[in-house]
């Protein structure tokens, strides 16, 4: 391309709009990843059927624990504290110090018996994931305080052990007594947010959850029961149907650009109407001529293409370390091999359409008729 | 140069004609002649006379619409766009009234091009480049760009890039249209050297009759049939 201004201009344009491509689709394929990740622990929630800022009786556990299909039962709460500073946000649950054990088997592990029955024997004491041990230097034994946000308490907890997760939300979470919830604050006394529930087999959930919604319908405290994932993205549903914004947003993105790609490369394919002339005249054939436009193009969307992902990369790792410690699902957030190869492809495809055209009409075009294009 | 030689250019009944729509317009009508190798002929004639498209048909850059065109030994009628293209590469030499340089690549890469398209190596290439850089006396401008040089020194790098690859026949189309009367002279001079020296057959088109007078021959074309052709005295 001859103008460097414009070269500039379509080089940054594509550079935003893969990157906002890559950062949307990326959300998306982390969300999707959430929803569709197997439940390995057998384990649905059973929490309040009018949203999640409501509680259930605790006395509700002992119908739960009584399913044939139920092997064990958790309750649990969204503590929403953080250490120190506001800033040091992670995900923290106040847990049943039992059976959490056991229905978290999948996603608690690397702890020892020891350390586990020294955990449940404090009652101020505290696990912590290994990610979030590292990132604030805890070890075994520290005594770290957590400020409530949600709930008017503010517990010292004593780390009693340190765990290893399957992904690095799953490590990036403090668990404690449940109990010391209900001590600490007056009107969580005999409430939880949620149980949590593992049945023999994950076949066995949608009955006992239908089961247990049925039991409670007409009650004055209902109940909604979900798959873990469904559950961890009621939060994100909040926001509307998010896949249909991101796959709208990304379609709109697409044609602006291949629309501005189009304009771009046929204006600076049709100032060289001469040099193309020329370089025939000179012996290039047509198809040579246009295999040259052809790599121009293409070079200039993977050149676009690739600092559009490489920013994103560098966006999707900052709003991971910033906000994924506030919204759980972030915490998983980065692009994906699929998501990258998805949006170079795009790239690519807006630079082959956007080139082809213009370069097949001027190696069409006679060389005379080229050469006095002046 | 032996008139006599077999002729580097043979028309016979040549004829070309545009369409708008369905309406011919005929710009080329039988026309008849031969070239001999080694000759330096300038086309002439007024406006609309048909000798830009008599000399883009003898350079393989447009086809006829009827007669015999034999260039170089080869039946231009009779090549497909991929076997006129190699064959302009191998026999053509173009030089442009506006020279038509590539403004990005400076004149060592300007000259080069044509060489890209042959099997020649790097240093193959770089040698040629700079003979032709020597006898065009650009050998201290070749790193410089288009944009850097005179209207005379960017005609200078066309006729190089023109004869780099060492073609037969150089075309040259207005090619001092553009200059002024020194530099114009140092042109024609120097497609006077290549054509005595070297032996190029050499086709220019003009209206200037002083620089018609620096080829051999002048060749008058008049609504599209050859008039005459005259020798010229030097």
């Amino acid at each position: 391309m001859r103008s460097k201004r414009r070269t500039f201009l379509i080089l940054c344009t594509l550079v935003l709009s893969v990157f906002l491509i890559t950062i949307l689709q990326s959300l998306l394929a982390t969300l999707d990843s959430v929803s569709n990740k197997p439940t390995e622990g057998n384990r649905f929630v059973v929490r309040h059927k009018s949203g999640l800022t409501q509680f259930l009786p605790i006395s509700y556990g002992d119908y739960l624990r009584q399913q044939p299909e139920v092997l064990a039962v958790a309750n649990s709460q969204w503590f929403g504290g953080y250490y120190q500073d506001p800033k040091n946000f992670f995900a923290n649950f106040a847990n049943d110090e039992t059976t959490m054990f056991e229905v978290f088997a999948d996603r608690i592990t690397g702890l020892t018996e020891p350390e586990i029955k020294e955990y449940q024997r404090d009652g101020k004491g505290c696990i912590v994931g290994q990610i979030l041990a590292d990132k604030y230097g805890w070890k075994v034994g520290d005594t770290i305080p957590l400020t409530g946000t949600i709930f008017p308490m503010s517990p010292r907890l004593t780390i009693r052990g340190i765990f290893k997760g399957r992904t690095a939300s799953e490590e990036n979470t403090l668990y404690f007594h449940y109990k010391l919830l209900e001590e600490g604050v007056g009107f969580m006394k005999g409430k939880t947010g949620a149980f949590w529930l593992k049945t023999k087999t994950s076949d066995d959930i949608p009955r006992v959850a239908n089961r247990i919604d049925t039991h409670f319908s007409n009650s004055p405290v209902e109940t909604m029961s979900e798959a873990e994932n469904a559950f961890y993205l009621t939060f994100v549903k909040m926001l509307g149907n998010i896949g249909a914004i991101i796959h709208g947003v990304t379609i709109a993105v697409l044609i602006a650009i291949t629309i501005v790609t189009v304009g771009t490369m046929s204006m600076a394919i049709k100032e060289r109407t001469t040099e193309i002339a020329v370089l025939r005249a000179m012996g290039f054939s047509s198809s040579r001529v246009l295999f040259l436009l052809m790599a121009e193009g293409l070079l200039l969307v993977t050149l676009g293409g690739a600092m559009g992902i490489g920013l994103a990369s560098l966006v999707a790792k900052i709003l991971r370390e910033i906000l994924g410690s506030a919204l759980i699902f972030l915490q998983d957030f980065h692009l994906a091999n699929e998501t990258i190869l998805l949006c170079m492809g795009m790239a690519l495809v807006i630079g082959f359409i956007s080139t082809i055209i213009p370069a097949l009409a001027a190696t069409r075009k006679s060389i005379v008729e080229g050469l006095r294009a002046l | 140069m032996n008139q006599n030689a077999a002729p580097i250019i043979h028309i016979q009944n040549l004829a070309k004609s545009y369409f708008r729509e369905t309406l011919e317009i005929p710009v080329l009508q039988g026309l008849d002649l031969d070239i001999p190798s080694g000759g330096f002929y300038a086309l002439m004639g007024p406006s609309g006379s048909g000798k830009t498209t008599l000399l883009n048909l003898i350079a393989g850059i447009d086809r006829p619409t009827g007669g015999l065109l034999e260039v170089c030994g080869s039946n231009l009628n009779q090549l497909d766009d991929d076997e006129l293209a190699s064959w302009r590469n191998q026999n053509v030499g173009f030089i442009f009234q506006n020279y038509n340089l590539i403004p990005v690549l400076n004149a060592f890469e300007n000259i080069e091009l044509p060489l890209l398209l042959t099997s020649l190596t790097r240093a193959q290439r770089k040698e040629k480049v700079e003979e032709a850089l020597t006898l065009t006396n650009l050998m201290d401008r070749r790193e410089n760009y288009p944009r850097q040089l005179s209207g005379g020194q960017e005609q200078r790098v066309a006729i190089a890039r023109a004869i780099v690859s060492n073609p037969k026949l150089l075309v040259a189309d207005e090619p001092t249209g553009a200059l002024d009367a020194k530099n114009a002279d140092e042109i024609l001079e120097m497609m006077q050297r290549l054509n005595e020296e070297f032996g190029k057959t050499i086709l220019i088109v003009t209206h200037d009759p002083k620089a018609a007078n620096f080829a051999r021959h002048q060749v008058h074309l008049e609504k599209g049939v050859l008039d005459k052709t005259v020798e010229v005295n030097r």
